[in-house]
């Protein structure tokens, strides 16, 4: 078990390394023309030659690579050209807007998905209709366009939320649940179509199997051989698909942070690619990597604690 | 009292002296720093930092005396060595600041309250550079500290509150100890960075913010919830920049008659009413309409006319027109359609090359394209000068230059103001008959405030700068 998570984690940060080679790589084809646009109309042949030395960026791009590498294994993962903080803080202050937001809709999502799911399958009929209805309807909404109709409601017209930005849970509890509400719901929605489908399928499959009818005989109660028995083997699939809601709550973070103005890992990355800034590009594609690959990880081992004959290790 | 909130669009760069950006990071670095001189909302300089200043006759001699009330917000006093440091400092660094001060040879301190800048050569600008970054004070001491980038230490009225977080909030707090106060009327100033504009305009309507600008399709829906809508006549230009006028990628664009034909291709009026929703006007000249500069005997020079446009074209030898690639940018992108058809309607193909947002700059100064789309900000004449027609000029990475073009620039650096104007109305001219760019219009703005705040710069002269507000009366 410990070598199995210690080679997956190695696999990870080989995949990362890779990741930020080709994303420097790339970067590097324009760093003269960033700079060339950072110092706008003091851009003069000379004067960008200079940053281009002060950054090192006139460097062979193994050396300079490599410069970058040494620095981040050791934490440090420079500076933003733009604000000048370090990337590492920054990187963090936003992710931990963004995990606010995705954790919080992840959870509600879970909850719901497995309350509808479970019972449309176990229930049938009507309850079945009413959650594929439901599920039908929120695949069909878009996100965006949900988000705005609610900010409009509920922030322009009814001031009962605020139109956007963020509030630390630090720094004031009831005003963070009040600045993440509206992002919160918008993913809940989405999110919660796909897993309640998936759910509800695997419970369906589950429950027509043989050892559920043998389960019913010995005169097990149902709420136990559905809770207990099925849902346990039938939480594979769907907690597979559940961290790929996770991961792509993460990448549609970007579109919900820019509607609520929220100072997030979306927006963050999003501002950073038009700016050119580089050192905050590369802090960004490495902790992503990481991210998804921690994700798919952790969703593993779930799976093998719940069904010990899905182990991989 | 009312607190002031405006969304920027983009994260604040560095707030080191030498590194100012003079476009909408000001709103913030302008309340922290003082600046030598100010410009009013009629584009007058006026004293600020410095009380007064006065130039030699042949204006190669610039005096400033500065005030003695000045206090950082570390409780030092502003001395006339802070200030020379400073100057010498953003002269010399090669950062963003560093073009506005390239007249500038020496800054000495000839008492404990005079500065005197040395000039190479008279410049027209630098009065309006020190209302600007180039004029922004920082303590000596702290130049050299790297903290300054984030923790600028300024004498101005506001000070960074530790509730700021860089890149997403900037809130400052009022000194009482500031020499200036009645300037400055907001107990409080946040600037949140929202890039979207629905977002913007949502944390508007919210009452989140207590001002912002609107895009033409919001204005009515903002004076239906009773906010204050001001109607700006001019705050950018559209401009079809025609940089390669020595023909170097294009050599068609070197015969005057091709880049007038250009000039006659756009319907402008058109442009305005469909694509800038009515918020602007067409134009033919780039100096702020609101502006003493301002050349009205211009409007109106190149018609509409694509029968006209062909003909010259065929007279320059270009019959079956030519084709050219321009940079698909973020200024760009709205336009290109209307731009690859009245172009294409005389003959020249256009075709659009993606350029990332951040190689904007590179497009317009690396001499990779020969004409380039670009919408610009209106800062005073002498300062646009600079900008589009110097030999040396951003905009004008070809170098061309024309003789009697440069006679104008050149006179405009020692001539007294009515002189001063009459010749930029003449480079105007110039521009407009010799098709140095295709302006295209003025594109407008549209301020709406929250009822308790008054917008006091219907000129847009100030650039961005928190003095533009005030407290309703």
């Amino acid at each position: 078990m410990i070598g199995y998570v210690a080679r997956r984690l190695g696999a990870g940060l080989v995949l990362a390394v890779l990741m930020t080679f080709i994303t420097y790589w790339l970067l590097s084809l324009s760093f003269r023309d960033i700079v060339t646009t950072n110092l706008s109309s003091a851009a003069t042949n000379e004067s960008v030659d200079r940053r281009l030395a002060e950054l090192g960026w006139d460097l062979p791009l193994p050396v300079q690579y490599f410069k970058w590498l040494f620095g981040a294994i050791n934490g440090d993962f420079g500076r933003s050209l733009i604000t000048s903080e370090p990337v590492m803080s920054a990187v963090l202050t936003r992710l931990t807007v963004t995990l606010s937001v995705v954790l919080v809709a992840l959870l509600f999502t879970v909850t719901i998905s497995v309350v509808l799911g479970v019972w449309a399958a176990a229930r049938g009929g009507f309850a079945d209709r009413l959650s594929q209805g439901l599920s039908l309807i929120g695949h069909l909404v878009p996100g965006l366009l949900l988000a705005i109709g609610l900010v409009y409601l509920f922030a322009v017209q009814m001031k009962l939320l605020p139109a956007g930005g963020y509030t630390p849970f630090a720094e004031d509890p009831v005003r963070w649940l009040r600045s993440i509400t509206i992002p919160v719901i918008v993913l809940v929605i989405g999110g919660a179509a796909n897993i309640t489908a998936q759910v509800r399928g695997s419970m369906v499959d589950e429950l027509s199997r043989d050892y559920v009818r043998t389960l019913r005989t010995r005169g097990i109660p149902v709420q136990s051989v559905v809770l207990k028995h099925a849902l346990r083997n039938a939480s594979g699939p769907a907690l597979t698909v559940l961290s790929l809601e996770f991961i792509q709550m993460l990448g549609g973070a970007l579109i919900i942070e820019n509607v609520f103005a929220l100072p997030g890992y979306g927006s963050f990355t999003f501002i950073a690619s038009l700016q050119g800034d580089v050192p905050v590009i590369l802090g960004v594609a490495f902790f992503g990597v990481l991210m998804v690959i921690a994700i798919n990880l952790v969703v593993d081992l779930i799976n093998g604690w719940l069904n010990p004959k899905a182990r991989i290790y | 009292m009312k607190n002031f909130s405006l969304a920027i669009q983009t994260p604040i760069s560095s707030m080191e002296p030498a590194n100012l950006n003079d476009g909408q990071a000001a709103y913030v670095w302008s309340a922290i720093y003082d600046t030598l001189l100010f410009v009013d909302h009629n584009g007058e300089v006026q004293p600020n930092g410095a009380k007064k200043w006065e130039y030699d006759p042949d204006k190669t001699r610039l005096t400033l005396v500065i005030r003695d009330d000045m206090k950082f917000s570390d409780g030092q006093p502003v001395t006339v060595a802070d200030v020379v440091a400073t100057l010498e400092r953003s002269r010399t660094a090669k950062g963003l600041q560093a073009p506005a001060l390239s007249a500038v040879a020496s800054v000495t301190a000839t008492d404990d309250k005079t500065v005197v800048l040395q000039l190479s050569r008279p410049d027209p600008v630098l009065l309006i550079a020190l209302s600007q970054g180039a004029g922004a004070i920082a303590p000596a001491k702290a130049l050299d500290n790297k903290d300054i980038v984030a923790n600028p230490i300024g004498s101005g009225p506001y000070v960074l509150d530790k509730a700021t977080v860089p890149g997403s909030s900037y809130v400052l707090t009022r000194r009482d100890d500031y020499w200036n106060l009645g300037a400055f009327p907001f107990p409080k100033l946040t600037f949140r960075v929202i890039a979207d504009p629905t977002a913007q305009f949502n944390a508007l309507q919210a009452g989140e913010l207590t001002a912002g600008q609107l895009q033409p399709q919001q204005v009515a829906p903002m004076e239906a919830k009773g906010l204050k809508v001001t109607r700006l006549a001019g705050q950018a230009h559209l401009t079809m920049l025609l940089l390669d006028k020595k023909g170097e990628l294009v050599p068609a664009l070197a015969d005057e008659r091709v880049r007038k034909a250009i000039n006659m291709a756009f319907d402008r009026e058109g442009i305005v009413k469909a694509i800038l929703q009515g918020a602007g006007k067409p134009t033919v000249q780039i100096f702020n309409p609101d502006s003493k500069e301002y050349n009205e005997k211009l409007e109106g020079y190149y018609k509409y006319d694509v029968q006209g446009a062909k003909n010259l074209l065929a007279e320059a030898g270009y019959k079956d027109g030519f084709s050219v690639t321009m940079p698909s940018t973020p200024y760009s992108t709205t336009f290109e359609p209307t731009v690859t058809q009245a172009l294409g309607d005389i003959g020249i193909k256009v075709s659009w090359e993606p350029v990332p947002p951040q190689n904007t700059g590179a497009a317009i100064a690396g001499k990779k394209f020969p004409m380039v789309l670009y919408i610009d900000a209106l800062p005073a004449a002498q300062k646009m000068i600079g900008t589009y027609y110097g030999p040396n000029a951003y905009t004008n990475p070809f170098r061309y230059t024309d003789p009697e073009l440069e006679k104008l620039v050149a006179a405009t650096a020692t001539a007294d103001e009515a002189e001063r104007v009459e010749l930029s109305k003449k480079i105007a001219a110039f521009a407009t008959e010799h098709a140095l760019n295709a302006p295209i219009a003025y594109m407008g703005g549209t301020i709406a405030t929250d009822p308790g705040v008054e917008f006091v710069d219907p000129k847009s002269a100030m650039g961005s700068n928190v003095r533009q507000y005030e407290q309703a009366k």
